[in-house]
């Protein structure tokens, strides 16, 4: 696929006209022009809910508008289905890749465009053709390589090189740099502005201001469904951007006050499992420890293996003074420990089961039943307690987890496990997906938590949230704690470096920190 | 929410009315006329006739329903109802023949034997899955087959009837079998299976260990999340499973004709219909016990149909299938404004996706109680 | 000697039905259909094999037969759980169910006999060194598809579409298409599995004659993991079992044991293939996505839940 010449590089690649697109309940879109240029890095920003996923997969041909038009080169293009958008030269990578974990980098690739002969996969052509691309590009990549075996930046690359495989001009990444430490991402935007230059265009979906500013052309802003901003980037700032995102003056990064630290609540000593070892932390009554890192470093698994989802191959966790390396979850829970998990749908809810049903876990053999018998008034009166308490918004307490939106079911699970009133808390990604009022909600409640004196173990990919809640901060890095720091200490760039391996301006791998008092 | 619309609408409505629709199709296409089949269904298992065939065999149904359901309320299948069954009756034979208390003692050590036996066998099964990781679905299944053989062997072998021609033990001394219902063929086995049925009604709804069963149905990443032990779960599940179908075994030796026989208690494949009954009423407790009577009346009443209209019985058996099937599909009639307007209901549709997951199907929880 | 080639002979005669059968459902669950109706399948084979041979003279239009009407009986699973997304596991058992059903009533509408049809002027499969001809077509077979999954670029596709069907669909690739293909052609493979059964060793048909096959045909898909080659190692496994299994009766054990071993036997094999596996793979905690799933991300569409 020839790239365009220079000539054209001022035209429309994609153009979105007057895109309108509802959902029961909800105007995702309104009415939205977007223009995307050739040769550009276009960067379409809004927080969650403001409608860049659906214009993207109205663009992608996954959703059929309501009203509007779609042109690509100019020409008006109605897709049936990404195949359509594929063909069209349209590619997405999409925050959660699609790749085929038990095939080969060279499978991934050609899926669905092999190179043949006599109706066979042609291996050897695409092998070259991996190498080819790869080059060009500067992805490097070994074409016969697991995909399952690969880490997450070659992982992108491998999505970016499908995408380059089937001669795609325009490429759309939606949040790319999520799971990308710093300096992967100084490389993915290398790659960014060298297929630009090369008349490609490229639609970042994004929500992180820093990337945006460094990386991209022109910015266009999504509120509530509707484009608030078309900014150029180079005359434009992060105050203004951010303005628009979020319709007023934003305090960025609201910091909380400090806790009172008292008695070691969870100690762990040398702790190893899946990909992680030599993990040493406490964490004290009343006090928030903080972990950041990039996510696929080992914070995942650690806190499964604290929970007592997974089991520890070496050292020791205790919680209270009490061994509980090897404990069950059951176990841990009678001792005083509660969980929110990352994953609300599949982990920390049964979405198929009432809103009370759900409410009542963990509280079923306590404080719902005596002698094993369920006291039914009782868990009618927990469930409407509990709605309360937190603003959750169902219907009625018996209604179905299903109908309720991801920050209701959010606060629905933070909610239950606040409940237990458990000694230690371990908390992961708890505003992930909930719209900034729940926000706000979620974060008092988790100091007024660390303030009643209980021990709070908190990960998470946002570093604003880190560095608003957290007491101390914790790096975690390719399955080591590597770096502490008191919250004072903890501003974004040092933590930035740490989680990109790096700490003290030295690049040597980092040896394990001795961290906690 | 409108219940009435609820039920109506509800894929288990659907699925019944798709298998009379299809059954009646079935018997145009014999040539017999489906009026006259269905009305001899109903009049051959309900009527004063029927009725004790039918409720001697919605003992066993209805056993062997509550044994597939309690586990399947965890979304575990136990396919190896029909080995625990048989071990359960030749445990109740043993028992039987053997013991020296006198006979009503007798006869509650043959039940509790049968029970035993069965339990025992259906937490071996979920051992295999506990420590050795073989799924659920396939240890118990294949574990049927030796139990069945085993059983098979001790009635044409050692304990058979000497001088008999037939694979069968010799007859229960006099006394040693559960009383009847005045002359018919209900024993009094019906309630104790009715006892059962209650038994895991409160269980379900009144219980914690109930409402563990149930989340861990819906959800079994949830339920381990939040502390459920699922293999203490599947074990104690598995053995109350096993045990209701070795009491089904052990009320089926206690019956007439007194006495064990190699391949009498599954020829009837009440299991797989108790399966199917389970399935239909998504292993909810009043459900089944509508399930089972559905299915006992169908396998009965198929006998008079087959009588009056000489239809063959197994129509019923195909019936059954097709219910599941379209069940299974969860079909459910289109929304209808007219049916809306005629029940005033506003209908919230609550489609609940039933993950495709081999190990634990999520229990298909119905809308029946 | 024990374990000599007669051993081995009877093995592979009885091995063609589960071979047929398994091979089916090892494509099927490599498309990500879970396919526990391999019984019944065969079972509808069977029956329309013997009819059709017994009303048209042919044997080999009995087997063409068995193939397409087991192939459309199939359409039931495809239809329930690839596009009413219906559960796999309950569909698989209400389709063996209403085979039994189905093909006693038959028996008894078409036939006009209860239990058996055993009329020797059926015709059945000739025997071509004695074997019959499904034999080598199952081992044929099992060459064809190892080499389609591996290396032909359907093959691919279908093994996409199992692993990750949302990936498969943003390409361009149809689920459905090669999940519907799968179910048919184990549909067809398990009707030549029928075929066998009711017109090459013998002939006739007796109700539920599949005596648990389909199940044992399950069980060796488990076993070999969904490759056509592992599949053929497990089946090859229970034929030794069942063969030896019919030896140990002459040695004077009771049928009853020698009937039970094959299925302990199996057993046994999975015992030790899913104790090495775990062995291998530490902890069976849920599996996490590596990057982070945003709540509605790009992906389909329609529900209320999808907005941003």
């Amino acid at each position: 696929m020839t790239p365009p010449s220079p000539a054209d590089a001022r035209a429309a690649a994609v153009e979105l006209r007057g895109i309108a697109k509802r959902f029961p309940g909800t105007l995702a879109n309104d009415a939205v022009d977007l223009t995307v240029r050739r040769g550009e890095i276009h960067a379409l920003m809004g927080e969650n809910g403001a409608g860049k996923s659906t214009l993207m997969s109205v663009l992608y041909g996954m959703v059929r508008p309501d009203a509007g038009s779609v042109r690509v080169d100019g020409r008006e293009v109605a897709f049936a289905d990404p195949g359509d958008a594929l063909a069209a030269g349209l590619g997405m990578v999409h925050q959660s890749f699609k790749l085929f974990d038990s095939l080969t980098v060279a499978e991934n690739v050609v899926y669905a465009a092999e190179p043949r002969r006599f109706g066979l996969v042609d291996r050897g052509a695409a092998r070259r053709r991996v190498r080819e691309l790869a080059e060009e590009h500067g992805l490097a990549v070994d074409p016969d390589a697991r995909v399952g075996d690969l880490p997450v930046g070659l992982r992108q690359r491998v999505e970016i090189l499908k995408l380059l495989h089937r001669g795609a001009r325009t490429l759309i990444l939606d949040e790319p740099t999520a799971v990308l430490t710093p300096t992967e991402a100084d490389a993915l935007f290398a790659v960014l502005k060298s297929l630009a230059a090369q008349g490609r265009s490229v639609i970042l979906v994004t929500h992180k201001l820093r990337e945006v500013l460094e990386g991209s052309d022109r910015v266009t802003v999504l509120r509530d469904g509707r484009v608030v901003a078309g900014l150029v980037t180079a005359e434009t700032s992060a105050a203004e951007i951010a303005a628009a995102m979020t319709g007023r003056a934003v305090e960025l990064d609201r910091v909380h006050a400090p806790g009172t630290p008292g008695d070691v609540i969870l100690d762990v000593t040398d702790l190893a499992t899946d990909g992680v070892r030599d993990v040493r932390l406490t964490v004290r009554a009343g006090e928030i420890v903080g972990i950041a890192g990039v996510a696929g470093n080992g914070q995942s698994e650690l806190v499964e293996a604290l929970a007592g989802l997974r089991p520890v191959s070496a050292g020791r966790v205790a919680l209270l003074g009490d061994d509980i390396t090897h404990a069950s979850a059951t176990e841990r829970r009678a001792k005083g420990l509660a969980y929110v998990p990352e994953d609300r749908h599949a982990v920390g809810t049964a979405t198929a089961a009432s809103v009370a049903d759900n409410l009542a876990m963990g509280h079923h053999r306590t404080s719902l039943s005596s002698r094993g018998l369920l006291a039914p008034a009782a868990v009618r009166g927990h469930a409407r307690r509990l709605i309360e308490r937190f603003g959750i918004k169902a219907a009625s307490p018996e209604v179905s987890a299903s109908s309720l939106s991801g920050g209701n079911l959010q606060k629905l699970l933070i909610g239950r496990e606040l409940a237990h009133d458990a000694s230690l808390l371990l908390v992961e990604q708890p505003t992930r997906g909930v719209d900034i009022g729940a926000v706000r909600n979620i974060h008092d409640q988790l100091i007024a938590y660390r303030d009643a004196g209980h021990a709070v173990l908190l990960v998470s990919a946002e570093l604003s949230e880190i560095r608003g809640l957290a007491d101390r901060v914790l790096v975690m890095y390719e399955g080591r704690v590597t770096a502490s720091y008191e919250k004072a200490a903890a501003d974004e760039r040092t933590l930035g470096l740490a989680m990109a391996g790096g700490g003290a301006g030295s690049p040597a791998a980092p040896s394990p920190v001795e961290v906690g008092d | 929410m409108n219940h009435i619309t609820r039920t109506v609408r509800s894929p288990v409505a659907f699925s019944v009315l798709a298998g009379v629709v299809i059954g009646a199709l079935f018997l145009v296409g014999t040539g017999a006329d489906p009026v006259a089949a269905y009305g001899a269904v109903l009049g051959g298992s309900l009527g004063a006739d029927g009725i004790g065939a039918t409720l001697t065999t919605l003992t066993s149904v209805l056993g062997l329903a509550l044994a597939l359901a309690v586990p399947l309320r965890a979304g575990l299948i136990n396919l190896g109802g029909d080995g625990q069954l048989v071990l359960g009756g030749m445990a109740a034979a043993v028992t039987g023949l053997y013991c020296p208390l006198p006979a009503p003692l007798t006869v509650v050590l043959a039940l509790l034997a049968g029970m035993a036996a069965g339990a025992g066998y259906a937490a071996l099964a979920a051992l295999c899955e506990n420590r050795f990781g073989v799924p659920l679905l396939v240890s118990s299944l294949l574990l049927s087959y030796p139990a069945a053989s085993f059983a098979s062997w001790l009635a044409r072998y050692p304990l058979k009837e000497p001088g008999s021609s037939l694979p069968q033990t010799r007859q229960l001394p006099d006394g040693v079998a559960l009383p009847r219902f005045g002359s018919s063929t209900v024993t009094v086995g019906l309630l104790l299976v009715v006892l059962a049925a209650a038994a895991y009604w409160f269980t379900d709804r009144r219980t914690a260990f109930g409402y563990e069963m149930r989340m861990t149905g819906l959800s079994s990443r949830f339920a381990a999340y939040a502390g459920v032990e699922r293999g203490g779960l599947a074990l104690r599940l598995m053995a109350v499973s096993g045990a209701l179908a070795g009491l089904v075994g052990a009320i089926g030796v206690l019956s007439f004709p007194y006495r064990f026989l190699d391949g009498s208690l599954t020829a009837s494949g009440y299991t797989w219909t108790g399966l199917t009954a389970a399935l239909l009423a998504g292993a909810a407790p009043v459900g089944t016990v509508l399930a089972s009577f559905f299915f006992a009346v169908l396998q009965v009443g198929g006998l008079s149909m087959e009588r009056t209209t000489e239809v063959p019985r197994e129509l019923t058996q195909v019936l059954q299938a097709i219910v599941i099937v379209f069940l299974a599909a969860r079909l459910r009639f289109p929304r209808s404004p007219g049916l809306t307007r005629l029940f005033r209901g506003r209908d919230t549709e609550q489609t609940p996706q039933t993950p495709q997951s081999p190990q634990s199907p999520e229990s298909p929880q119905g809308e029946l109680a | 000697m024990f374990f000599d080639s007669d051993l081995l002979m009877s093995a592979l005669r009885a091995l063609t039905p589960i071979l047929l059968a398994a091979l089916g459902g090892a494509i099927c669950e490599r498309a990500g259909v879970f396919n526990i109706g391999l019984d019944g399948m065969m079972l509808m084979g069977c029956f329309t094999a013997v009819a059709t041979s017994w009303f048209t003279g042919s044997p080999w239009l009995g087997v063409l037969a068995a193939a397409l009407v087991s192939a459309a009986y199939s359409l039931i699973l495809a239809v329930g759980a690839v596009t009413l997304r219906g559960d796999a596991v309950v569909l698989g058992i209400a389709l063996n169910l209403l085979a039994v059903g189905l093909t006693s009533f038959l028996l008894r509408t078409v036939f006009g006999v209860q239990g058996t049809f055993d009329d020797p002027s059926l015709a059945g499969l000739p025997l071509v060194g004695g074997f019959s001809p499904l034999a080598y077509l199952a081992w044929a077979a099992v060459g064809v598809a190892a080499l389609t999954l591996s290396r032909h670029v359907w093959g691919l596709r279908l093994r996409g579409v199992g692993e990750a069907s949302d990936a498969a669909a943003t390409l361009g690739v149809s689920p459905v298409r090669y999940q519907y293909g799968a179910v048919l052609v184990s549909g067809v493979l398990c009707g030549l599995a029928g075929a066998q059964l009711a017109l090459g060793n013998v002939t006739l048909f007796s109700e539920n004659m599949t005596a648990g096959r389909g199940w044992i045909a399950v069980v060796a898909v488990m076993l070999g993991r969904a490759l056509p080659l592992g599949v053929l190692l497990a089946a090859l496994l229970f034929g030794l079992a069942e063969a030896a299994g019919f030896r140990l009766q002459g040695l004077d054990l009771p049928q009853q044991a020698t009937d039970a071993a094959p299925y302990v036997v199996t057993l046994g094999a999975l015992f030790l293939t899913t104790a090495r596996r775990r062995r291998r793979t530490p902890s069976p905690a849920p599996a996490r996505p590596s990057p982070p799933p945003s709540s509605p991300s790009t992906s389909t569409s329609t529900s209320a839940g999808a907005v941003s």
